[in-house]
């Protein structure tokens, strides 16, 4: 039995895409009067969701406990391409998806 | 009414019309969405008036559900009691079900069933199938 990833669309699926990207904005404004340098704003700014940032190691607030098992399992979880649900990439790899049953071989190791 | 009961069993799972609740994609959905991933707010931010540097602002902000917080060991405000079952319960891996969409164990979900709708995964499967074998080799 196969089952297809759920059909997002509209927002929520926009909104996933972006979170998952990361949004970076990087400005820089001057606001110059008669040649006399009046104003300067400098912006780093970054949006993104927790897989993201720990994936690109962005600082977390401080207190943050990054010793929970749900850190250690952020890099290596990775999505299944047929049914989209996430397992260990190695498992992934070598055994299949153990949701959605595609190339799932535990029995010929 | 019968044939949803058959459905339910896990029989003729291919045919299955359950849908998971969560299908809305309005607010209430990308609100879901945010809060059960997580965000990060970062921003570095100055202001400078006629050269001089006036304004310097840090953020290192997450956003997040109780859950995703508990999960990712963020710091909850002082005098929260984390030894509360809510926060045990938090603790544990779950995981959407695919078929009904609640959120079950995640280690029950993939090697057992879904306790709400039936749902096997492909592993819970093929645990099942080598349990019969074995127990007909037994007998």
């Amino acid at each position: 039995m196969v089952i297809l990833r759920p059909e997002e669309t509209g927002l929520k699926e926009l909104l996933d895409r972006i979170l998952d990207k990361g949004v970076a904005v990087d400005a820089n404004v001057r606001v110059d009067l008669s040649g006399i340098n009046l104003l300067r704003t400098k912006a780093h700014i970054i949006l993104a969701s927790f897989k993201t940032a720990e994936k690109i190691s962005l600082d977390f607030p401080e207190g943050t406990n990054l010793n929970t098992a749900a850190w250690r399992d952020q890099i290596t979880k990775q999505p299944c391409p047929v049914c989209g649900m996430e397992s260990r990439q190695e498992d992934l790899k070598e055994e299949g998806c153990p949701w959605c049953g595609w190339n799932y071989r535990p029995d010929e190791r | 009414m019968d044939g949803t009961t058959d459905q339910m069993r896990g029989k003729t799972m291919e045919s299955t019309t359950l849908k998971p609740e969560k299908e809305d994609s309005g607010l209430a959905g990308v609100i879901n969405k945010i809060l059960d991933k997580g965000l990060v707010i970062n921003a570095d931010i100055t202001v400078d008036v006629a050269g001089v540097e006036l304004l310097g602002i840090k953020i290192r902000a997450a956003l997040a559900s109780f859950e995703t917080a508990a999960k990712y060991g963020l710091d909850f405000p002082s005098g929260t009691n984390l030894n509360t079952a809510a926060w045990k319960e938090a603790m544990i891996e779950k995981e959407e079900c695919p078929q009904c969409g609640k959120r079950v164990d995640r280690e029950d979900l993939l090697t057992i069933a879904c306790p709400w709708c039936g749902w096997e995964s492909a592993k819970a499967k093929k645990m099942k199938e080598r349990k019969v074998g074995a127990k007909v080799e037994v007998q």
